[in-house]
């Protein structure tokens, strides 16, 4: 396998490109197994197949490879919506909206890509940003080229599939619509670009995050700082936003923007990425735009290579420091002071929970679901006059879907803590309340922005307004669903964990759908919204004592 | 004669097809510090959280104050304070935010979890790890921290998992005198150790555990008293008893060959 020879077991020499590729499996395995043993960089859909990693009885050997197979499915999961929203924007006359141009669809398949490449990144390369990855390396007699090369290679491995996939797809997708061998060549570049900008993006943010951490301390500013980094993360998510709403609302605003006869909003277009790619590449197999204009898009192209040549070169020289472990020191701040504050049992549960979420860079952005189910609500209704029952359903059901993603973000960042929690005396239904009163909490602002609209617009009835006040019931009861399933059982084998996970979320949506539902059914059979609210309050307060009932029954934790 | 503090009778733990307890019968008095020895696998951690409600007894019982962990898991469990082998904390949390949190869980009073934690912070020499992530700290640090959660609530009962792994030799140092002083207070120490010098000078009665059994238990004097050599030490004691005695010469001499029959290539 090596070039030269091996002594004692420890090999060196100058490797080939593709032996460096091979051995940086193992610093991969490491960071992978290392994020997954500590429940950390699982991606946001929470504890989505979740097995049973860590039993006493299983060896090292198969931790690594159900932990490899767990990064594996979360990558190829994320790869294949990536994909899929790399080719959405070329086809979304398929989903209802108009037919979309060239610039518009490449510019969309791009920032879409972007984000979910970031979100992916960001939440994976955390684990990454540690010495200890590359640990076992360093004590290797390996040249530094080759050291430094190998943790690079294990860092790509981190998102190759997800950005190959994005990559292909738009390559494929232009190919197809322009058969401009140019145009392919310059989507290949810029797909390139796009996949190193979100990693570069990403690994900033995750160092950042890190580096907050490491350094502790209690400041303001530091607190300040990660409510930022949560905005942020949560203007990322938008990303998935963007993607639900493109057919019926991004679509046909950037088409009117692109196509109005404002120069200033063009240009400006033209020189921001992705919208100067779009440009660039039908204008290169259409020429349809003014020479001027596609002048500074081309410009705006070339300079964004440029910047993510730069980027790249960042990343290498990040990836080294931080796999020589002198990326940024751990401050100690010595102190006299050991007073301690605590609290009552259940606001002491869900201070740490907030603690620990907030300060776990996969649940972080969490905190900022309030922020996109107001940006979603307010889309989905901002267009109509008169507000009907129908867009109350609809807008809290998509509300309150996100919300159910909580309570399994919330324990996932429990991570092996919860092992210690487990020791102390508390009761089982303590840890339950505690999530639900957090993930309740993120639902607010859905009837918030609903009761604001209803000022500013008609309502078909006023009682619709009580429709996302009552579904509150019903993902406080989803929520407890959840997690009593969570708790119940460990489960062992991957099919089991998914199907584990599938019913979670199923039993989930079903108890925050039932109560629509059944506002639905009496208002069609009845056509009196009275008779529906009342439906509507009876089933989701039916399903809160259920919920109840069934936390009485509750064992010990254990 | 008052009652004991911990006390299992013919425990018994089954995971699937592996029999890890076999009828463990054990008691520990007020004032006791009881040394659980075994070699790895042995079954003492198993003992350790089956006494601490963590998992369900096959068969047998166990109470702790006179209470069924998993009858009455929140009474045995204020009863406790537990520091596991590899002390599993909060990483993301400062060590202030994590006793923060056990002490809201404990029910702790203000005044009460400041003075303790103050007292044992200093004597651990913590100031400079207090406001310190928990991922930032040392294994040993983390152990620190471990015991001071541990000790937070002033529990009657100490179960120490190999407390002193990671620990330098002042802290050692003064775990040891802490566990001494737990048990002058009356307080009793269940603690599992491979360190066979600790267990010699600091425990007032030792439990062999070997494949799930005690198979020796008793002051020092009396396990030497068992066989017949009175100079052995308990390291010889415990290799005699656990029947490895033979098997650690075989390993030493294959291990000699390693040394000087093979060259480097």
């Amino acid at each position: 396998m090596l070039t030269r020879h091996v002594y004692w077991g420890m090999f060196f020499s100058r490797m080939k490109l593709l032996e460096v590729w091979n051995l940086s499996r193992l610093p991969y395995k490491e960071v992978v197994f290392r994020s997954i043993a500590e429940e950390r960089g699982r991606m946001w859909w929470g504890g989505f197949g979740r097995g049973h990693l860590g039993g006493d009885a299983q060896n090292d050997h198969e931790l690594t490879k159900k932990a490899l197979r767990i990064a594996k499915f979360d990558k190829s999961l994320v790869a294949i919506f990536n994909v899929l929203a790399a080719v959405i924007p070329f086809m979304a006359q398929f989903f209802g909206s108009p037919i979309l141009g060239l610039t518009s669809a490449i510019a969309l398949s791009l920032a879409v890509t972007f984000g979910f490449t970031a979100l992916y990144a960001i939440q994976t390369l955390t684990s990454f940003i540690s010495p200890e990855s590359s640990a076992l390396l360093s004590t290797l007699p390996l040249e530094e080229r080759d050291f430094s090369l190998i943790t690079l290679f294990s860092f790509v491995r981190s998102v190759d599939y997800i950005a190959v996939g994005a990559i292909i797809s738009q390559v494929a997708m232009v190919a197809y619509y322009t058969m401009s061998p140019l145009a392919v060549l310059v989507m290949f570049a810029i797909s390139a670009v796009n996949s190193v900008l979100a990693v570069a993006v990403s690994l900033w943010f995750a160092r950042i995050f890190t580096r907050n951490l490491a350094q502790g301390g209690r400041s303001r500013g530091t607190t300040i700082l990660r409510f930022l980094f949560i905005l942020m993360w949560g203007s990322l998510l938008m990303g998935v936003s963007l993607l639900i709403s493109l057919p019926w609302y991004i679509v046909p605003s950037l088409e009117m923007s692109l196509l109005s006869s404002n120069q200033l909003s063009i240009m400006l277009f033209c020189f921001l990425h992705p919208f100067s790619a779009g440009v660039t590449i039908a204008n290169i197999s259409q020429s349809s735009i003014a020479d001027s204009t596609s002048l500074v898009a081309a410009v705006a192209l070339v300079s964004y290579v440029i910047l993510a040549g730069f980027a790249g070169k960042w990343i290498m020289s990040t990836v080294k420091r931080i796999s020589y472990g002198i990326d940024f020191n751990i401050s100690s701040v010595t102190t006299k002071d050991f007073s301690l504050k605590p609290h009552k049992p259940l606001f002491g549960y869900i201070l740490k929970d907030l603690k620990i979420a907030s300060r776990n860079p996969a649940t972080a952005f969490f905190f900022a679901l309030p922020v996109l189910e107001t940006v979603i609500v307010s889309f989905t209704i901002a267009n109509f006059e008169v507000l009907r029952a129908s867009m109350f359903l609809v807008s809290t059901f998509m509300g309150g879907v996100f919300v159910l993603l909580m309570p399994l973000a919330l324990l996932n960042a429990e991570g092996t803590g919860l092992e210690y929690t487990k020791t102390l005396p508390l009761n089982i239904n303590r840890i339950i309340t505690s999530k639900t009163l957090i993930s309740t909490l993120t639902y607010v602002p859905v009837p918030l922005v609903l009761l604001v609209m209803a000022f500013l617009k008609s309502l078909s009835s006023p009682l619709i307004l009580l429709i996302p006040f009552f579904v509150i019931l019903a993902v406080a009861s989803a929520s407890i669903f959840e997690i009593q399933l969570f708790l119940s059982c460990v489960t062992q084998g991957k099919i089991n964990a998914i199907l584990h996970d599938v019913k979670k979320l199923v039993v989930g949506v079903t108890t925050l759908a039932f109560p629509l539902a059944a506002y639905a059914i009496i208002y069609i059979i009845s056509s009196n919204h009275l008779f529906a609210v009342l439906a509507l309050g009876g089933a989701s307060t039916s399903e809160l004592a259920i919920a109840f009932h069934l936390l009485k029954y509750n064992k010990n934790l254990r | 004669m008052s009652a004991p503090l911990i006390e299992a009778f013919e425990l018994t733990k089954q995971f699937g097809s592996v029999q890890a307890l076999t009828g463990l019968t054990f008691r520990v008095m007020p004032g006791e510090i009881y040394g659980l020895l075994g070699p790895n696998g042995a079954g003492k951690t198993t003992t350790i959280k089956l006494i601490n409600g963590l998992v369900d007894a096959t068969s047998g019982s166990v109470t702790v104050d006179g209470f069924d962990p998993t009858k009455n898991p929140i009474e045995v469990k204020s009863r406790i304070g537990y520091v596991a082998e590899k002390p599993i904390l909060y990483d993301s949390l400062s060590t202030r935010d994590f006793l923060e949190f056990v002490a809201s869980i404990r029910k702790i009073e203000e005044i009460t979890a400041t003075r303790i934690v103050t007292q044992l912070a200093d004597a651990f020499g913590m100031e400079k790890y207090f406001d310190a992530p928990i991922a930032t700290l040392s294994m040993g640090m983390k152990q620190k921290v471990a015991l001071i959660a541990s000790l937070v609530h002033q529990p009657p009962v100490l179960l120490l998992d190999e407390p002193l792994s990671g620990l330098d030799a002042k802290s050692s140092r003064l775990v040891k005198d802490l566990i001494l002083l737990h048990t002058q207070k009356g307080g009793a120490v269940l603690f599992s150790t491979h360190i066979m010098e600790v267990a010699e000078h600091l425990c007032t009665r030792i439990g062999i555990i070997y494949q799930g059994k005690i198979v020796a238990e008793g002051t020092l004097d009396q396990l030497k008293n068992k066989t017949g050599n009175k100079n052995e030490t308990l390291e010889d004691l415990f290799l005699k008893l656990t029947n490895e005695e033979t098997e650690v010469a075989d390993k030493t001499r294959i291990l000699g060959d390693v040394f000087f029959k093979n060259e480097a290539a």
